[in-house]
């Protein structure tokens, strides 16, 4: 086309706005560093971003239904990105990972093997004061329920104050083991769960052994 | 005088404010300003701890329930289930009217054609096959009135022995071997040997997820006192096994060998309390070989000899450590630990036990053989000593043992074959003795056999599910469906019971009907009706008495001029006063949160067989410890030589696996209550079936795998749980019976223990095949 | 071959692929991911596009993806490049369908030669935002997702498109802006499917130009004589050959430049 009316510029200038303002939002990033729990073997968040097409395979691949492809919201480069929502669905560590396997990209790192050492997050009693097992009932449920049960939680007793003859039994978590699969969150019995998973804690470094 | 109503709650309210500081509630503060919210005291709906809540009505709603702190039991904690008490009663399918059965189809009909078709049901079952025939099937989640009732309303009222209730399924054994050993029902300590004892041995017991707030309290007891070891003896390393100081696993069956071995080294070594065995004890052996009940109509009664003390100690002569060790897999050495811990003259021994000895083919004789321990060592009735019997269900003992709704039971330790009893019992219920037959029909098992057979035609089954919790169901739900039977369910929700009856009626929960329920301390707890059922639905109290006005003897039932609940339990209350079953007067009840018999001269008899705290041993001598009540033993003990047995259905080669059922700490039974709660659904929303993790490996299987079970009654897909909370003996597979869409009844075998016809839920054959 | 044959055979196959996206839905491991990277019974397919980002980042792309990257290039290097485009994107679908609509000869048409700005923007971008920017941003992604997965959070870009070019210029995307369509015409170019060009036939109607997303491409052959259609921004979707009342335009295989093989 050789010809270009006046109102094809205003055109281009009109598509040029779209498409900046397209890329703006997409690629403006998620408000608020919300924690986005992400596939087993996704590793850093960087990194699998880096990485991932956005394809949904390992959506596909999860027999729980586990993973989703639509709760990214429209903000930042994380658009289409597979999320775990543990809440709804935890990931319930297949030994065959056919997540990591269904990955073409290898943004689900496939030199891992073992689903219990996929690293996905740290869980957390975030709710302390709404916690039924600090509040001195048996509860436990989140203990019970974990797949690395007495490696990545454990149970620590101490005695009840206010009744003199109880025991507390406390979940404490071990971040050197919790996968941050979610089950603890997904099993708890309160309409919030007090138990979380968040961002992946680093070892301990410290060396007080208290 | 009844205390009013609104005085009890207003004062209940009072102290729920105090208590309420720090407590949690199940419903958010918002939901719980304080205009118009009324709390009254209840005991928990669900296990036989019988924890105190105290329950938050609003509107004719329960908004809320919380611990209760006053009560004594578990002042104000609770597990998830207790603390998901306010919404048990609201779940969707919740029945609401009564249905009749019109091909597979169910009908509402009005609560007349109901019951008048109940009773004429019962009129024709009694014309055309007599009184055997029409049969009950109880419960020990009735309360006491209802319980009463019913047995009234069988024995005095149809003239028929056929009631028994699930009790059956959980109790029995432990029943028999109280009556057998001390000639009267149910422990003699109470709760606070959790805090006074040091030394606790579980036996075949998930303490920790079945009686939860009491393994709490043992757990604390040892914070307190380092001295405290929990030891764990069990087929299965569970939480429970977590938490202990030592875990014991032994094969399954063998628990028999092993309390033997124990004793063989505390006889051995001379540790015994030779004063206490002279005093308080006789020694007996009973029949062997005795059988399992597999087959339909099986019967058997123990004979009892006596034996001297030297026979006794050649008897344990088969039971060495080493044979032990051959037979049951425990070290030799474990088992002289074992006993010398038992022995120690510097600790104070419990022992606590449920499901793992009570559903065993011999589990009348190794209740007998825990007793023996106690008394061999003279650790008994004391102060944080004694072998306590852990119940299962809210009012196995309040209800079910002590106002006897069994076939061969009359209220208080009373039995039908004995003609002074039955004397007592015509003369408490104002009937002609006659009335009351002499011999018992069928136990719970039996019942569903009979049933199958067609030699009961009229069934009613209240308050329980035993077409889930029986053993065998697979017969048993078909045999209900046949021809000529009449089935009627009262329950509150539809179950795999109401699945297969002609008439299902809509029952009152809880707190929707006035009641009492007895705990495994002997603790009976009342509470007020605080809501109405919802619908048409009625107590099953009502529902019985309404039938008996149909069929001509209402007037068992009727009190002129008084509240009826309160004339029913003075009435009941007759049975026990003064022969060591006291109970208090109804207002006590009432006003407390809750009281142990026997209550005598306004007091609890914490200790019975005491004499320091129980009168009626205090009449027999001056200091020590008398039994009392077995009055045919010259009040003395019996210690029982019993051996080991196998079981019945042992691992083959065609069926490599030994299955053993159970709970989970999330739900309850049968899960008709708790899987409506949607956060214990959640939690734990199937059946999963355990695996040692050697036997997984070997068989392909991983965590989360499908599996098929089978034996050879039936078969079932679930899936596989390795390395979780509970993990089986080798060459052993766990499931629990919660989940009414994986029916592992349907593989268990229905053999029972010959004496006290308790069936065996912890063993049979299966095998364990990956599906994918 | 029929009236309008092509079309229908392309609408057809368009359907298909929208029908093999939404399989998923049902469950099942016969066709899984979306047209960046999937596999199809096993058989895994990528988009060279999405390799070339990931290799951008400094990520050695796997062997599963290098093999469908291999298998999705050569193919569409023997198929036509573009016909990616023209037969199998759910975008160019919609965006036909759009084409429907009154008023769609008087919006201008942009240069196709933005598509190149375009990859180049997006090439650049990615090292610099740390990750793969078309893969981020692409509407065929997004639409994939939504058929697929029922993932809608991605519909809004697609709406973008469909807003713009509505309003602002014909077949904008598909033109003038997908970097996707750079790479595959790259393809076009060199592909041996071509639609062949007989002179004789031809009365200079220019049918065939009003029916083309790309009628630059046609130019060469009626204005100068050419036997085909060189350009590889030709999608080979057949709407001349369909439109032209003469049959003077056919699809066909040209071993070298001089040798014809004539398919109809």
């Amino acid at each position: 086309m050789s010809e270009k009316p006046r109102h094809s510029r205003l055109a281009g200038a009109g598509v040029a706005l779209l498409g900046a303002a397209a890329a703006f939002l997409s690629l403006g990033g998620r408000s608020g560093n919300a924690f986005l729990l992400r596939p087993p073997g996704a590793g850093e968040p960087q990194r699998f971003l880096s990485r991932c097409l956005r394809c949904g395979a390992c959506a596909k691949a999860c027999p729980y239904g586990s993973i989703r492809m639509d709760e990214t919201g429209l903000a930042g480069g994380e658009l289409g990105t597979p999320v775990i929502l543990p809440r709804q669905k935890p990931c319930y560590l297949c030994a065959d990972l056919p997540c990591v396997k269904a990955c073409p990209s290898g943004a689900l790192d496939a030199q891992l093997r073992d689903a219990k050492k996929a690293r996905m997050g740290t869980a957390v009693i975030l709710e302390r004061e709404e916690c039924l097992s600090l509040k001195g009932l048996r509860c436990e449920v989140c203990y019970r329920n974990c797949p690395l049960i007495e490696k990545a939680v454990t149970v620590e007793n101490y005695l009840n104050a206010r009744t003199g003859r109880h025991a507390v039994y406390e979940p404490v978590i071990h971040k050197e083991h919790c996968t941050g699969c979610g089950i603890c969150e997904h099993s708890c019995i309160l309409d919030r769960p007090a138990i979380r998973v968040g961002e992946l804690q680093p070892e301990s470094e410290n060396l007080y052994e208290g | 005088m009844d205390i009013g109503r609104r005085t009890f709650i207003k004062g209940a309210a009072a102290a729920a404010a105090l208590a309420a500081a720090g407590l949690p509630a199940a419903f958010p503060k918002a939901a719980l300003a304080d205009d118009g919210l009324t709390w009254g005291k209840a005991p928990c709906r669900f296990c036989g701890t019988g924890c105190g809540v105290l329950v938050g009505v609003r509107n004719g709603k329960i908004v809320a329930t919380k611990g209760d702190a006053l009560a004594p039991v578990n002042k104000g904690l609770n597990c998830v289930k207790g603390y998901n008490l306010s919404k048990i009663l609201y779940g969707e399918d919740r029945l609401t009217k009564p249905l009749l059965r019109q091909g597979d189809k169910f009908v509402p009909i009005s609560w007349d054609k109901a019951l008048d078709l109940v009773a004429e049901k019962i009129r024709e079952t009694l014309a055309s096959s007599g009184p055997d025939a029409v049969a009950m099937f109880g419960s020990g989640q009735w309360t006491v009135h209802e319980g009463y009732v019913a047995s009234k309303f069988m024995k005095a009222g149809i003239g028929s022995n056929s009631i028994d209730p699930n009790a059956r399924f959980c109790m029995a054994s432990a029943v028999a071997a109280f009556m057998n050993t001390f000639g009267s029902d149910e422990p003699m300590g109470n709760y606070e040997d959790l805090d006074l004892g040091d030394t606790y041995f579980l036996w075949g017991a998930n303490m920790s997820e079945c009686h939860p707030i009491l393994f709490s309290r043992m757990t604390a007891n040892r914070l307190k006192n380092p001295k405290v070891q929990i030891i764990d003896l069990a087929t299965r390393f569970t939480r429970t096994s977590q938490e202990a100081d030592r875990y014991v696993e032994f094969q399954p069956q063998t628990d028999l060998a092993l309390a033997n071995g124990i004793a063989h080294v505390i006889v051995r070594e001379g540790l015994y309390d030779e004063a206490f065995l002279a005093e308080n004890v006789t020694l007996k052996k009973g029949k062997t070989d005795i059988g399992y009940g597999v087959e339909d109509k099986f019967s058997f009664s123990d004979k009892g000899e006596a034996i001297s003390f030297d026979q006794y100690r050649a008897f344990l002569k088969d039971y060495s450590p080493e044979k032990v060790e051959a037979i049951s897999g425990v070290p030799a050495a474990t088992v002289e630990e074992l006993a010398k811990l038992y022995a120690d003259k510097n600790r104070k021994v419990c022992s606590y036990w449920t499901m793992g000895f009570n559903q065993h083919t011999r589990g009348t004789w190794v209740n007998n053989l825990v007793y023996n321990l106690h008394l061999l060592t003279g650790k008994i009735a004391k102060p944080g000593e004694g072998p306590f019997s852990l119940t299962g269900q809210p009012s196995a003992c309040g209800t079910a043992r002590e106002v006897g709704t069994f076939t061969h039971r009359l209220p208080a330790d009373m039995v039908v074959t004995n003609p002074e009893h039955r004397r007592k019992a015509a003369d408490i219920w104002k009937v002609p003795v006659e009335k009351i037959p002499a011999k018992p029909t069928y136990h719970a098992t039996e019942m569903l056999r009979a049933l199958d057979r067609g030699d009961i035609r009229f069934l009613w089954v209240q308050c329980n599910n035993p077409f889930q919790a029986a053993p065998n169901t697979g017969r048993f739900r078909a045999a209900a469906r046949k021809e000529g039977r009449f089935v009627v369910v009262s329950d509150a929700y539809p179950t795999k019971s109401t699945e297969v009856a002609d008439l299902i009626l809509p029952s009152a929960m809880w707190v929707e009907k006035e009641g009492m329920f007895g705990n495994a301390e002997r603790r009976t707890q009342h509470w007020f009706k605080q809501v109405d059922p919802p619908g048409e639905a009625k107590e099953d109290l009502w529902q019985l008495i309404e039938v008996a006005r149909r069929l001509g003897f209402g007037k068992l039932f009727e009190y002129p001029g008084q509240d009826l609940h309160h004339a029913l339990f003075e009435e009941y209350r007759r049975f026990g006063l003064g022969i060591g079953k006291d109970l208090a007067p109804y207002e006590v009840y009432q006003k407390e949160r809750g009281v142990i018999w026997p209550y005598v001269n306004g007091e609890s008899v914490k200790w019975r067989y005491n004499t320091e705290y129980d009168p009626y041993a205090k009449k027999e001598k001056e200091k020590g410890i008398s039994f009392y009540k077995n009055k045919k033993e010259h009040k003395k003990a019996v210690l029982w030589a019993r051996p080991y047995e196998p079981a019945a259905e042992v691992p083959d080669g065609d069926y490599p696996f030994w299955l053993c059922t159970g709970r989970v700490l999330e739900h309850w039974h049968t899960g008709t209550m708790t899987r409506r709660v949607p956060a214990l659904h959640r939690a734990v929303p199937e059946a999963l079936v355990e695996l040692h993790p050697e036997d997984a490996s070997r068989l392909g299987i991983r965590n989360r795998d499908r599996v098929l079970l089978t034996s050879r009654r039936g078969s079932l897909e679930l899936r596989a749980s390795v390395g979780e909370r509970g993990v089986p003996g080798k060459g052993s597979v766990f499931v629990p019976f919660f989940d009414e869409h994986r029916m592992i009844n349907d593989l268990t075998l229905d053999a029972f223990c010959p004496i006290s016809k308790q069936p065996d839920y912890k063993k049979c054959a299966v095998k364990v095949e990956r599906i994918g | 071959m029929k009236a309008r044959g092509w079309s229908r055979a392309r609408r057809c196959v368009q359907l298909s692929v929208v029908a093999l996206l939404a399989s998923q839905l049902a469950g099942g491991g016969f066709f899984r991911g979306t047209l960046s990277a999937s596999t199809l019974l096993g058989i895994p397919l990528a988009d060279p596009l999405a390799a070339l980002q990931l290799m951008l980042l400094g990520v050695s792309p796997t062997a599963h993806l290098l093999l469908g990257v291999a298998l999705v290039s050569g193919f569409y290097l023997l198929l036509g490049g573009k016909s990616f485009c023209g037969w199998v994107c759910p975008v160019h679908l919609l965006t036909d369908l759009l084409e429907r609509f009154p008023g769609r000869e008087s919006l201008p048409r942009l240069p196709l030669k933005w598509k190149l700005g375009s990859l180049g923007l997006c090439l650049a971008l990615t090292p610099v935002l740390g990750l793969p920017v078309f893969e981020a941003l692409s509407p065929i992604g997004a639409l994939g997702r939504a058929i697929g997965a029922g993932a809608l959070s991605g519909a809004g870009l697609v709406l973008l498109i469909l807003v713009a070019e509505l309003f602002f210029a014909r077949r904008l995307w598909c033109r003038s802006l997908c970097p996707l369509g750079a790479i595959y015409s790259g393809l076009g170019r060199l592909s041996p499917l071509r639609v062949a060009f007989e002179e004789k036939r031809c009365t200079g109607c220019r049918r065939c130009q009003k029916n083309c997303l790309v009628p630059e491409v046609l130019e060469p052959c009626i204005g100068d004589k050419k036997s085909r259609v060189r350009s590889g921004e030709c999608s080979r979707c057949g709407s001349c050959i369909d439109a032209c009342p003469t049959r003077a335009l056919q699809m066909s295989i040209h071993k070298t430049v001089e040798k014809k093989e004539v398919i109809s």
